[in-house]
């Protein structure tokens, strides 16, 4: 797959909770190419974390279609293969497991992965130190700052080099100055690994440093703008 | 870290919560692996008791219980009964108890169910109907006022051997023998010359049973019935196979009552297990939702949750082991008189079984609340406050 190539095929995508009553999607439609960053904006509960649940197949649309990594999310059982394979999830809270370590807890998505106990801490011990917590392997997460626990979460969501990032407001529980840290380190992460990166955020100033910035209102597609990132 | 680390360690995060589980299991645990090694123990001496009797019927008054402590019919029963068809050999037995217990040794003495010495008098050459066959030492001479024979757990209780003395009704006997059947009632006492002891307790001429030993092809019920019928409303009589059934029936009983009792700890211990997992994993929803974003498959949680339950009852089973063990022992040691009855079984069947019964109410426990777990939609478990 190169990089132009759809990694993520949106067409017309709906979903309905309560019965229809609520339609958290309401026709969207959207292309990310591989390696792309984009942030997705809007409103709360114009349905932005619904997107973000759809492509990374923890929930199932009504109706439409949607492809990603090749897959057909609408048809495919066992999705949390896919899961481990392609996604890497990076959510507003860290929702790290209180007793474990933090090399333990970026162990966790490589249970599915047939990697030996050696491996995976050799794995987790890597990406601790790239996003430069390797004096902290062996700490509670509950020690650790907000900042720091974002990291650990950001390298829990890499350890099994995902194929696309989501991160839903990754930088939402944290002060200004600490969510800059964790921009940078999705940023570079996103130049240096190829990883397509698609983050929702609120905040104009983190949308903006994205390559495309998706406006969502009402379940739909808003406005799809280049920023200046662009390539 | 493997899988089944953190399947270990996750038990430890609420420890009250864990820890409450983990009694409410161990007592049921410990209840059900004491019943069994003290049941067992139970059965394995009425098996020596059965095998050990050497005389096949025991002839006393009518009506009576056989087991008086006095003398309640006439010697010359035991040379009557000895014509009757079928019969090998007879002998008279005078049962008493001296509950004096004026012995020389400093340590007050416990022997015998009653508290008192349980002494039994009876010809030195019918001993054998008694299954004494074999013992340390010589046994007393028929004529002897001054000699008796003690039982192996008696001695012990009494801390006498071979050559001590023992004070009886205020006259020193020497111990000239200790023997061992099997039998823990005939272990635990003393044996002496009948004519002494009938002198000793003003029983002359009586005897409280006679003890019948049937010839090598003559069947036992029909002896019995012949007894009966040549003297009837004098004598009544009872047969090993008697005894062993009715000790079996209250056998029998006591181990369905301890089935009863494993049952209803299991549904206890199953019941808390429950409530626990139930807990923990509603509390643990948003990590469940993790941990399916991440890629787990439903079944991996479903085996955590489940690996979780079975942890909290292994270790249970761990507890409540060591505690009947170590109970059990503390007991009998405390209570020689029943020490000295039971010995406690440690067959690794009634380890097994509680073992099972753990692992049983681990699963039982842990199913639910781990297929709970496994349905739970990821997108409702990451929306979880
Ligand atoms: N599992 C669910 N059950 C019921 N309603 C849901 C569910 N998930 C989302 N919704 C509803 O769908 C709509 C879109 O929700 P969504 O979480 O996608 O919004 P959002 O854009 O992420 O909002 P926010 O910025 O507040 O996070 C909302 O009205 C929400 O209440
Ligand atoms: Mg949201």
């Amino acid at each position: 797959m190169n990089n132009n190539e759809n990694i993520i095929e949106i067409k017309d995508l709906k979903k309905g909770y309560d019965n229809g009553k609520i339609k958290a999607l309401n026709g969207m439609n959207l292309k990310v190419k591989k390696g792309e960053f984009i942030s997705i904006m809007g409103p709360s509960g114009s349905g932005k974390s619904s997107l973000l649940n759809m492509i990374g197949g923890l929930d199932i649309a009504d109706e439409g279609t949607i492809k990603v990594a090749g897959i057909d999310m609408m048809t495919t059982k066992n999705l949390n293969k896919f899961r481990s394979k392609e996604i890497g999830f990076v959510f507003q809270m860290h929702n790290l497991i209180p007793n474990l370590s933090v090399v333990e807890n970026v162990e966790i998505p490589m249970y599915e992965t047939n990697t030996s106990s050696k491996d995976m801490r050799k794995r987790a011990l890597e990406l601790l130190k790239s996003v430069n917590l390797g004096d902290k392997i062996d700490q509670k997460p509950t020690k650790l700052s907000g900042g720091e626990r974002q990291r650990v979460a950001i390298a829990r969501a890499l350890v099994n080099k995902p194929s696309i990032i989501l991160a839903d407001e990754p930088t939402g529980s944290l002060d200004s100055k600490t969510g800059e840290v964790i921009l940078d380190l999705l940023k570079d992460l996103h130049k240096k690994e190829n990883v397509t990166l698609v983050m929702v955020t609120h905040e104009p100033y983190v949308g903006n440093m994205a390559e495309r910035i998706i406006t969502v209102l009402d379940g739909k597609c808003l406005s799809d703008n280049r920023t200046t990132n662009s390539k | 870290m493997s899988f089944l680390s953190l399947v270990v360690k996750n038990p430890f995060r609420n420890k009250t919560r864990s820890s409450l589980a983990i009694v409410g299991i161990a007592i049921g645990i410990m209840v059900i692996v004491a019943l069994g090694m003290i049941t067992g123990g139970l059965e394995s001496s009425t098996q020596s008791t059965l095998k050990a009797g050497a005389a096949e019927i025991t002839v006393s008054q009518a009506g009576s219980t056989g087991m008086e402590s006095s003398g309640s019919i006439n010697q010359t029963y035991a040379t009557d009964i000895l014509s009757l068809s079928g019969v090998k050999s007879t002998a008279g037995i005078l049962r008493a108890s001296n509950t004096t217990t004026a012995t020389t040794s400093s340590n007050s003495t416990q022997g015998g169910f009653g508290g008192g010495l349980s002494i039994t008098g009876i010809d030195s050459d019918k001993l054998s109907l008694m299954s004494i066959d074999s013992m340390n030492g010589t046994a007393f001479t028929n004529d002897s006022t001054d000699q008796v024979i003690i039982g192996k757990t008696e001695a012990q209780s009494l801390n006498k051997t071979v050559g001590d003395t023992i004070n009886l009704y205020g006259q020193n006997f020497t111990i000239t023998g200790t023997f061992e059947t099997g039998n823990f009632m005939t272990d635990n006492g003393i044996v002496m010359p009948l004519s002494t002891l009938q002198n000793l307790t003003s029983n002359q001429n009586k005897v409280s049973d006679v003890l019948v030993k049937v010839t090598d092809n003559a069947n036992v019920t029909t002896v019995s019935n012949t007894i009966t019928n040549a003297y009837p409303n004098q004598l009544s009589t009872s047969t090993a196979a008697d005894s062993a059934n009715r000790i079996n029936q209250g056998l029998g009983f006591i181990s369905t009552a301890s089935w009863a009792i494993s049952l209803l700890a299991i549904f206890i211990g199953a019941v808390g297990v429950i409530n626990t997992m139930v807990m923990t994993v509603y509390e643990r929803t948003r990590e469940i939702g993790v941990l399916k974003a991440v890629g787990w498959k439903n079944s991996r949680i479903l085996g955590m949750i489940l690996g979780e339950s079975i942890v909290l009852t292994l270790i249970a089973f761990v507890v409540g082991t060591v505690i009947a063990v170590v109970g059990v022992e503390v007991l009998l040691t405390l209570v020689p008189s029943v020490g000295n009855a039971i010995t406690p079984s440690f067959s690794i069947y009634i380890f097994l079984r509680a073992f099972g019964i753990a692992l049983l109410v681990g699963v039982i426990g842990g199913l639910y609340p781990a297929y709970r777990a496994s349905r739970l939609s990821p997108t409702e478990a990451l929306r979880y406050e």
